[in-house]
């Protein structure tokens, strides 16, 4: 009996695994860097050096979506799903050079460290709302009562929508993020979230117009600024860019704070330490970031064959890039299985590396720091209240709600 | 106030993620390298475009140095 074959299991949604990957994730790095898992049907890649090179490789395709399309629908349902896809395709997350150059561009002034700035008035109004309702003695949910909804409302609120219409925006963006994290599933799946996108849309297009003639200080105004000087972008480009910008700013925003609090709450030496040092909190957050990030992994194509450590990996065989493995690898970062609040440099790959680098990075620190600090400021005891669990999910990683935290 | 000298485009290697946003916009001045940050390549030092990317970039790993500056 080899030790390989009994030693992996493929079951990436097993309970061990999901609620403590660190053990699993380190004996891949060791011995199957390059590992091909039967059950997900794809490699799966955990070694930081791996890992970043593949963001960085032109080789490594982040579009998944044509593929899925094109072999996995039937002519009648590509028709039915025509929609869905071209929203999609759209979407610079699952798109390669040169459709993601051309993309990519629309962005170009939407995230400015200097565009953030202005963002910061935005979320600080915010944050304040959501903290004003809370008082020492207090239990509250922190997912419930802050992490959902406060980026939900932030990026909605940048994007240009009206404070009324924040609940809509909500619903659609549910009903595209399960599409997108959970995957095709069945029909209905994919038949809500091709009606939210549609509804979605319509609604981004009233705004869109709404600014032709008179452009305003938010976002949809900063895309179609970018649209009109250059030819190659579009006016579906820009609904659609704000449709994945809602959709991207929303739940990995809200599991951050989730997973950084939380994590903090169980290291009161480091917590009282940031209390006295605020500005320690950037580090901090990125260290939060690196530990217990959104995501545990991503997914891309392989565009050609390729060796890595002596398997061959196909033509169109999907990889799984674990950033999860990657950030605890100690051949990159020293006491990686710490959380270190002031490691510096900190090069996790946690909102991915190469062209595909998350561009709200800046909002999501932003944000997060925000939060974090002001947590810190008002309520000089918290305490989680019930036992974390961590949610079964290939890719993202997140905490099952509620989650009560005890304020003092 | 007098005429500052542009002498450096810098990419700070701990900060740049290698987005392409800069290589994008400037593909004959700025080039990815073999470790997948960014570097500044043309030979001339182009300040209106250094401007550009120093704003476009996404980490702020750009900066500009100019003579008598300090770093």
């Amino acid at each position: 009996m080899t030790l390989a074959a009994v030693d992996v299991n493929d079951d990436l949604l097993d309970d061990e695994i999901v609620q403590n990957p660190s053990p699993y994730y380190a004996m891949l790095r060791e011995q199957h860097p390059c590992y091909w898992n039967e059950r997900w049907r794809g490699w799966v890649l955990s070694r930081y050096e791996d890992v970043y090179a593949a963001m960085h490789s032109p080789k490594f395709l982040a579009d998944r979506i044509t593929p899925w399309y094109e072999t996995r629908l039937t002519a009648q349902e590509r028709e039915r799903y025509k929609t869905t896809y071209e929203a999609l395709h759209s979407f610079v997350v699952f798109t390669d050079p040169p459709d993601h150059t051309r993309l990519r561009r629309i962005f170009g002034r939407a995230f400015t460290p200097k565009a953030v700035q202005t963002m910061k008035a935005i979320t600080e109004e915010m944050v304040h709302l959501h903290l004003d309702q809370w008082e020492p003695g207090k239990t509250v949910d922190l997912n419930a009562d802050l992490a959902y909804p406060l980026p939900a409302n932030v990026i909605s609120t940048i994007i240009g929508a009206r404070r009324e219409d924040l609940d809509r925006l909500q619903h659609w963006a549910e009903a595209i993020t399960t599409l997108l994290l959970a995957g095709v599933g069945d029909d209905t799946r994919l038949d809500r979230a091709q009606a939210a996108l549609v509804e979605f849309k319509a609604y981004l297009k009233v705004l869109y117009d709404e600014r032709i003639d008179k452009p305003q200080n938010d976002m949809m105004s900063w895309l179609m600024e970018v649209q009109r000087s250059d030819p190659l972008l579009t006016e579906d480009d820009v609904l659609h860019s704000c449709i994945i910008l809602l959709n991207a700013g929303h739940e990995t925003t809200q599991t951050l704070i989730c997973n950084t609090l939380t994590t903090l709450l169980e290291l009161p030496d480091e917590l009282n330490f940031l209390r006295e040092n605020p500005q320690s909190m950037k580090t901090a957050m990125e260290e939060g970031l690196r530990f217990n990030g959104p995501l545990k992994g991503t997914i891309r194509l392989a565009g050609e064959d390729m060796q890595l450590h002596g398997k061959t990996m196909r033509k169109g065989d999907r990889v799984l890039l674990l950033m999860g493995a990657a950030n605890r690898d100690p051949a990159k970062f020293q006491e990686p299985e710490r959380f270190i609040p002031t490691r510096d440099p900190n090069p996790h790959l946690s909102f991915s590396h190469g062209i595909h680098f998350c561009l709200g990075a800046p909002l999501a620190r932003m944000e997060a720091e925000m939060v974090f600090n002001e947590m810190l400021r008002r309520f000089p005891k918290m305490e989680v209240k019930n036992p974390i669990r961590w949610e079964p999910r290939i890719l993202g990683r997140s905490i099952a709600a509620p989650i009560h935290i005890e304020l003092g | 106030m007098a005429e500052r000298k542009l002498i450096e485009i810098r990419i700070d290697g701990n900060l740049c993620v290698g987005s392409g946003m800069c290589v994008s916009a400037y593909p004959d001045k700025f080039a990815f390298q073999p470790d997948g940050h960014a570097r500044y390549v043309a030979t001339v030092l182009d300040e209106a475009a250094a401007h550009e990317a120093e704003e476009l970039c996404p980490v702020s790993a750009i900066s500009l140095v100019y003579a008598g500056e300090t770093s």
